[in-house]
């Protein structure tokens, strides 16, 4: 008993919660603890006052983006107003794509209330990909399972094979975005 | 802006809330920058310690990160780890601290002497040269001129003696409060970073992020392998002398690693050294060219083996901008200039190639389909 209370006061219970968060992110599906453990720390936090932007559209995208609490609205701006495309909870994660390279967001992102933010930038996750191979190899793999998902979208969208409010609701192949937070104008 | 009210998100094409030339952010980051070079130079004193507070923290970094991992909190890791050191330290002391001392004594005792060897040993050495070929004979300068060449250097080195005791009171004042600020820069540098990020204008937190790691893996990158470096030339030196059979291998091994922190000279001070002991312990020129080739087979060692090993890809700067980075850095603060010359300039450049790109960015042309709005419905994908 006097081991566990020991346990209780050297461990860090804020990071714990983190890694409760980024444990449930279909990215790093499949990661030990201790991949985790070592990926969590390379993380920032950052809060966000409601309404302040996160990226916008165009800006070259450097970093993925975790929702520890609060939403996140992602947006595009038409030539008229702005399409929002999905309003994204606690546990959801953006801005993947800036994982692999560093072309303009599709996007933008924008605190819909107060939420706080984990930030994982580009060059720290390859650093820990250089040294840890079956880390990279399972994120790749998750990261490929999300792009064949946002493909697969966009085909079946293209041939008209589901109707339009369909293909944009169901977001059962699109990880990181609990369904039920989706939404479009 | 109202607090809750969302602000209109605007495309890169929309600038206007960004007239002049720049983004904004370029303006702020480069006159944050000349205010950060400002403040460095004028208070130097108190920069360094925090630089070498900084250095240490960041040796001990990837430790706590390792512990932060695996869920223990960060002041508990971070004592743990001094508590180490003060051990580390201690066993230390035990073991290698009396024979460094003896080498230390040893020297301390033979240094009246050491003028008088030393002219002995260049005169060996001269007479050796003469003796195989006769035409160098002319080379030299007479004997007396040497010597007081000699004795004027000792002179003005130990005229300048008192004031290096002086400096032994603010060496153990820095002996004291380095450890003790680097505690704190490690114990809170998640805070800081936390507190400096909540601060920044959200929309450049990006770059801001992006410039943060930038400068966090370049220095750390730098100064581990810098340290690393450091130990192994040491102590590879140590064991070459001693193989070699010349006196203070200890002494010079540290001497050695010591100085290979500073770019380009710090190999050519230790050998220097090592040279010069060579000198005068045998007056045999043979002896010295083996020293002379241990050391440079050390310096290939370094560069082939231990650089690409422990400080990872090169910093990619022209070789011209590298001494003059050296040299600036000598004139602002010394040794400690030359040291961290190189991965100020690495992370100047860096961020100076951050903000560029980003600007880039900002004035890119529109993409065709950011025009065409049934494109838009698809994805949500950023």
């Amino acid at each position: 008993m006097a081991k566990w209370r020991w346990l209780e006061q050297i461990t860090d219970h804020e990071q714990l919660v983190r890694l409760k968060v980024i444990e449930n992110v279909p990215l790093f599906a499949g990661l030990s603890r201790r991949q985790l453990g070592k990926l969590l720390v390379k993380f920032f936090e950052k809060e966000y006052r409601p309404g302040e932007t996160i990226f916008t559209e165009g800006e070259p995208g450097k970093a993925l983006f975790i929702v520890l609490t609060g939403s996140v609205l992602i947006c595009r701006a038409l030539h008229e107003g702005e399409e929002n495309l999905a309003t994204l909870g606690a546990g959801s994660y953006f801005g993947e794509l800036a994982l692999i390279d560093d072309q303009p967001r599709f996007a933008s992102a924008r605190a819909t209330e107060a939420s706080l933010l984990l930030i994982l930038y580009r060059s720290d996750f390859e650093d820990l990909m250089e040294g840890q191979r079956t880390l990279a190899i399972q994120v790749m793999a998750n990261l490929l399972k999300t792009l064949a998902g946002y493909v697969r979208r966009a085909q079946s969208q293209r041939n008209g094979r589901n109707s339009g409010s369909a293909a944009l609701t169901s977001t059962a192949d699109k990880p990181g975005m609990p369904s039920e937070t989706v939404s479009r104008d | 802006m109202i607090e809750g009210e969302p602000e209109k998100i605007t495309g890169r094409f929309d600038r206007s809330n960004s007239p002049g030339l720049m983004p904004p952010s370029s303006v702020v980051w480069i006159l944050a920058l000349a205010l950060m070079v400002l403040i460095v130079y004028v208070s130097r004193g108190l920069v360094l310690l925090l630089l070498v507070s900084v250095t240490l923290a960041y040796f001990l970094n990837p430790l706590v990160k390792i512990a932060e991992g695996a869920m223990i909190k960060r002041k508990v890791a971070v004592a743990v780890i001094y508590l180490g050191i003060g051990v580390g330290f201690l066993v230390t002391a035990y073991f290698v601290f009396p024979r460094l001392r003896a080498e230390v004594n040893t020297l301390s005792g033979n240094l009246p002497f050491f003028s008088q060897r030393f002219d002995e040993a260049v005169d060996a050495i001269q007479s050796e040269i003469v003796t195989n070929y006769p035409a160098a004979d002319g080379w030299f300068a007479p004997r007396e001129a040497r010597y007081e060449k000699l004795n004027n250097f000792i002179e003005e080195q130990v005229a300048d003696l008192p004031g290096l005791v002086s400096h032994l009171a603010s060496v153990v004042v820095a002996g004291v409060l380095i450890p003790f600020f680097s505690y704190f820069f490690l114990r809170d540098s998640r805070r800081i970073v936390k507190f400096v990020l909540d601060r920044l204008p959200a929309s450049h937190i990006e770059t801001s992020v992006a410039v943060w790691c930038e400068i966090d893996r370049t220095v750390g990158r730098y100064l581990r392998g810098l340290a690393i470096e450091g130990i192994m030339v040491g102590v590879s030196a140590a064991l070459g002398l001693t193989i070699l059979g010349i006196n203070y291998p200890l002494l010079l091994g540290v001497v050695t690693g010591l100085a290979n922190v500073v770019p380009y000279l710090g190999p050519i001070i230790g050998g220097s050294a090592a040279v010069l002991v060579t000198l005068v312990q045998f007056k045999s020129l043979s002896v010295v060219a083996q020293v002379v080739v241990l050391y440079l087979c050390l310096k290939l060692l370094d560069v082939v083996a231990i650089q690409p090993l422990v400080v990872g890809r090169g910093n990619n700067l022209h070789p011209v901008l590298l001494i003059a980075s050296i040299i600036v850095g000598e004139s602002a603060l010394g040794i400690v200039g030359m040291i961290i010359a190189v991965p100020t300039i690495t992370m100047l450049q860096k961020i100076a190639s951050l903000l560029l790109e980003r600007r880039r960015y900002f004035f890119a042309p529109a993409p065709d389909s950011r025009l065409n709005n049934n494109v838009s419905a698809q994805t949500y994908v950023c």
